[in-house]
């Protein structure tokens, strides 16, 4: 009789103590399976709303107004009389809004041709983890730019021969915290180019990268390869038409809380697709390339 | 026999006490402030996991930091980007014991110490924290304010910005737990 009670004791003791421990380690197993699994988006792709030139995927989220300003000097091969191109310069002003978190609208000026442009950037699809798995962002843009320059000849006054369109898709991974990938292939349509050898459709595809040098500073490289099918080849002096090349850009960005600086090389004057996709006319081998920067300020009128 | 019974009803009692004691909630909210003069900086998760079990008086918190919203967009990319390193650390979490003895059973406020460890950016630190805990049947109510410094935490602010964020951060903490339910 005694020993029976003593092992139910035992078993009385060793009961108690099993819930304990099982109730222990329960809380933190408890709270992860009250927790549904939630979905991580990878943010910060690139750092600024543009790789260089190009659009990135990267855009204004809701009620966040970008204010951008950038700058394109000479060319360097102007040599000592034009400071190595710093005595010129070509400025692009936008303005670009969130209107949601994936839609985002903007507008600009530029001296280059005195283009004005507009633009809307959808996001598709998000890189996830989590619950929802994507591998990859894609965003589509739509832009609209118009010559207002009067001095072409070859250019008609009406309206419409001033206009060209760009449609690109963006599709872009950040593959891990440092290095991110994006492919860009791009269709414009120009309702009038200066001579008759030139396409009023290209085509084009952009790749851009960039690495992370530390939290706050990381280098890219943009390229835009443009099928011009013999434009090139049939381009002599007396057609007229201007030899054009592949813009290729290498820049840092600095980030400082508020503001991204982008400061770059580029043999590309315009800072616009149907410009420097269009209309690059530096060679990279003979030096016809410039310095160049964008600030980006991003003002909030979330409440 | 009756022993039997005795030790099958306590043992059965032993196992069920496991989820009675306990108390969860899935959206408490945590506030945090590191404002100066300079600058507003203020974020708030509405999608903390805590628990509280009362018979041990131990207190568990777990929070994505990637829930933390900011009324800037760029300033959460860079609070996740370049202080807390979401990707790296996503998460979190606090354990302590609750110091101060409360009487679970009472329905009245009270200040009590909590001392446990902090863990963010994937480093550990000890905090005591007063909490104000108002026990009842059907739900606990607790609050809680206190401060941290991004140094405990191994989280280096550049100098470019050291005079925008505030030396230490305040971070307020407020629960209503409910009894937790066995899932289903």
């Amino acid at each position: 009789m005694k020993n029976r009670s003593l092992a139910l004791i035992h078993l009385l003791v060793m009961g108690v103590l099993f819930s304990i421990s099982a109730s222990g380690q329960d809380l933190d197993s408890l709270m992860e399976k009250s927790v549904k699994p939630q979905t991580v988006y990878a943010t910060a792709t690139f750092k600024s709303t543009r790789v260089v030139n190009g659009h990135s995927v990267e855009r204004m989220k809701k009620n966040q107004l970008e204010f951008r300003v950038s700058h394109r000097f000479g060319e360097f091969n102007t040599g000592s009389y034009d400071f190595w191109g710093l005595d010129q310069g070509t400025i692009h002003l936008a303005l670009e809004y969130g209107l949601t978190d994936w839609l985002e609208v903007g507008i600009g000026r530029s001296t280059f041709e005195k283009t004005v442009d507009a633009f809307t950037k959808v996001s598709l699809l998000r890189q996830s983890n989590g619950a929802k798995n994507m591998p990859i962002h894609l965003s589509y843009l739509a832009s609209t730019e118009v010559i207002s320059l009067n001095v072409d000849p070859a250019m008609k006054r009406n309206f419409t021969s001033r206009m060209s369109f760009v449609q690109q898709i963006m599709i872009a991974r950040k593959f891990n915290e440092s290095f991110s990938l994006q492919l860009t292939p791009t269709y414009i349509h120009r309702n009038i180019v200066p001579t008759e050898i030139e396409h009023n459709d290209l085509f084009s595809l952009g790749v851009g990268g960039r690495y992370k040098l530390s939290k706050r500073i990381a280098f890219n490289v943009e390229y835009f390869y443009v099928y011009r099918g013999n434009e090139n080849a049939i381009n002599q002096p007396n057609t007229g038409a201007t030899k054009y090349y592949n813009p290729l850009s290498v820049g840092i960005d600095i980030e400082t809380g508020g503001h991204v600086f982008q400061i770059m090389v580029t043999n590309s004057q315009a800072m616009r697709e149907g410009g420097f996709i269009g209309k690059t006319t530096g060679a990279w081998g003979s030096g016809g390339i410039r310095l160049g920067f964008n600030i980006s300020r991003v003002f909030s009128f979330s409440k | 026999m009756n022993k039997i019974t005795l030790i099958i009803a306590l043992s059965i009692l032993c196992f069920t006490a496991g989820a009675q004691n306990v108390f969860i909630t899935k959206d408490a909210k945590i506030i945090f402030n590191s404002s100066t003069p300079l600058e507003d900086i203020v974020a708030e998760s509405n999608q903390a996991t805590t628990v509280i079990d009362i018979e041990k008086n131990v207190v568990k918190f777990s929070v994505l930091t990637t829930s933390f919203k900011f009324r800037r967009a760029l300033m959460e990319e860079h609070f996740n980007e370049n202080y807390m390193e979401s990707a790296k650390f996503p998460k979190a979490s606090f354990t302590g014991k609750i110091v101060t003895p409360v009487d679970w059973k009472s329905d009245k406020s009270i200040i009590a110490d909590i001392t446990g460890t902090l863990t963010m950016h994937g480093v550990s630190s000890e905090v005591t924290v007063k909490a104000k805990i108002t026990p009842g049947k059907s739900k606990i109510a607790a609050s809680a304010e206190f401060k941290v410094t991004p140094e405990a935490f191994n989280i280096p602010i550049p100098s470019a910005v050291r005079d925008k964020i505030a030396k230490e951060v305040t971070i307020k903490i407020d629960a209503v737990y409910a009894p937790f339910q066995q899932l289903p």
